[in-house]
């Protein structure tokens, strides 16, 4: 059964967007709305840049309140908690830019990923596991990890996020950045992150990648989702083509 | 010449240790939150009063009240934190840093006011029976009180320094300070870091008014002397480093001590001068990364 089931037998998401708006200040930049994402499902939102994409994940994530609609995950109000709290509940968001904490050691970064109780007490798995994903972590584990590379971080990133053991991982353009070979790099492990489970809501400028990882796809247009559906149809579709992808 | 120069240098790490500790806490807090607590030196003068007050009513000794002035001001900054700072902490680091400083500074009014009150505005210091005695090395005395007070110091920061590199929650309380929105996102409870991190700044404070109560002396009015002298040593230092705030501490401590042999009271300017020259020409400070 991919989808859960409540008690009255309704079927849910695992995580459901029921019409946010949001706003930034005195600025509307969300407009009602609506998206969905299954267990173990990539799903990629494309969109131009300002789009509102990251703005999506991170009301998601609740770093941002919505002021009308709400966010369940696994039927939990995720709206309704504060940040800290949604990781606990498995949900984790690679921010723009990644986030890491730059003065500090790969190690801690990553120790700092299993902060929540339950993460911390398999967090000597998780470091294998992570370890086994990105061999290069462990070689340079000791180093400050704002004097990696741009590829190195972006990995000290999903590596860390992974340390939470989320069950929906939400990456923020993990491609920004970066050099095409590496960017491919970066979107395979999302697939071998994806193949052990994890559902995956990806943001990407890059559409031709993402829509090519991505079963499934929400186009954003000014805060509002303008199409979606499965990637190959969006692929096809006249209008994503001449808007995205250059080939009218 | 010689033992004027040593003396004074010793007299000079003496102090320059009180300086120390009494920054340690103004970096952590502006390290952490980028709350500049203007009030910082009113919450040293309280653990001064304090420490006093359990040594006249309950004859406790100072060295032995530490803990407890250590804690009684831990909650003293949670409480104040969650009244007044707590709101400013929310907004974005620049109205963060001016409101803050608005904030300090009412509590800069307020706090004295409260002391006179409560102790009134007579010079007090903790005078146990050891006080005034010394030792004499290579033609120097060394006080007792105050060699006391260097040891609690460096005890004091190497703690600090262990519970924020080697502890899980010290570790996020540095994970907080680099980034707080990557920190809310990995399960962090950035409020509660901040109500902690603001407590521990006031129990150094607090026990840097302990050593001064002891050392020196405190009155109601001596806040703001010693928030400015912690706020040297922070530039000095270079905002965030706990090590270095203990090194600069000393460096002001000795610079004014030596200069007071040539220039009498007006040595204290010098640790203006200093804070104007770091400010042009090493605006990280010297142990500050760059």
């Amino acid at each position: 059964m991919a989808r859960g089931q409540d008690a009255s037998g309704w079927r849910f998401w695992m995580l459901e967007v029921n019409k946010i708006d949001v706003f930034h200040g005195g600025l509307q930049a969300l407009w009602e709305v609506s998206l969905n994402v299954d267990e173990g499902e990539i799903v990629s939102l494309i969109g131009a840049n300002g789009a509102g994409k990251s703005t999506i994940v991170e009301t998601i994530a609740s770093l941002l309140a919505p002021t009308s609609g709400d966010i369940r995950f696994e039927g939990v109000r995720l709206d309704r908690e504060p940040a800290h709290k949604v990781v606990t509940l498995g949900v984790c968001l690679i921010p723009e830019e990644r986030g890491l904490f730059p003065g500090m050691s790969v190690l801690e970064n990553l120790e700092l990923g299993a902060f929540t109780p339950a993460s911390r007490k398999v967090r000597e798995i998780s470091f294998k596991l992570v370890y086994e994903l990105f061999p290069v972590l462990e070689a340079r584990k000791n180093q400050i990890s704002g004097t990696l590379s741009g590829g190195e971080q972006q990995m000290v990133a999903i590596a860390r996020a992974l340390m939470s053991k989320p069950k929906l991982l939400m990456c923020d353009e993990p491609s920004q950045g970066l050099a095409p070979i590496i960017v491919k790099n970066i979107f395979e492990v999302i697939k071998r992150i994806n193949e052990s489970g994890v559902g995956i809501l990806l943001v990407e400028q890059n559409v031709r990648a993402a829509l090519g990882l991505a079963k499934r796809a929400y186009v954003i247009e000014n805060g509002r989702v303008t199409a979606q559906g499965e990637s190959k149809r969006l692929l096809a579709d006249e209008r994503v083509r001449e808007a995205y992808l250059g080939t009218g | 010449m010689y033992e004027l120069y040593a003396q004074t240098f010793v007299n000079g790490i003496n102090v320059g240790a009180l300086y120390g500790l009494a920054a340690v806490g103004l970096s952590l807090t502006f390290g952490v939150m980028k709350i500049l607590n203007i009030a910082h030196g009113e919450f040293l003068m309280v653990g001064g009063f304090f420490a006093y007050w359990l040594f006249t009513l309950l004859g406790l000794d100072p060295f032995l009240s530490l803990p407890l002035i250590a804690l009684a001001l831990f909650l003293l900054g949670a409480i104040f934190y969650k009244l007044v700072f707590a709101s400013v902490a929310r907004f974005h680091e620049e109205v963060k840093v001016k409101n803050s400083l608005l904030v300090g500074f009412g509590l800069f009014l307020v706090f004295p006011q409260i002391a006179r009150g409560l102790w009134t505005a007579d010079e007090r210091a903790i005078t146990p029976a050891y006080s005034g005695t010394s030792f004499p090395i290579f033609g120097v005395r060394v006080a007792y009180v105050p060699l006391a007070g260097l040891i609690v110091t460096v005890v004091v920061i190497l703690a600090l320094h262990f519970f924020l590199t080697r502890t899980y929650f010290g570790k996020s309380v540095r994970g907080t300070s680099e980034n707080w929105k990557a920190a809310k996102l990995m399960g962090i409870n950035v409020d509660r870091t901040y109500m902690i991190t603001f407590g521990l700044g006031t129990a150094l404070a607090g026990l840097a008014g302990v050593l001064v109560a002891l050392a020196q002396s405190v009155t109601p009015d001596v806040g703001m002397e010693w928030t400015i002298k912690a706020l040297i040593v922070v530039v000095l230092a270079g905002i965030g480093s706990i090590g270095g705030a203990f090194f600069a501490g000393l460096i002001l401590g000795i610079v004014e001590a030596v200069g007071a042999i040539f220039m009498g009271p007006y040595s204290v300017a010098l640790g203006l001068v200093i804070f104007l020259l770091i400010l042009m020409f090493r605006p990280q400070g010297l142990f500050g990364k760059g």
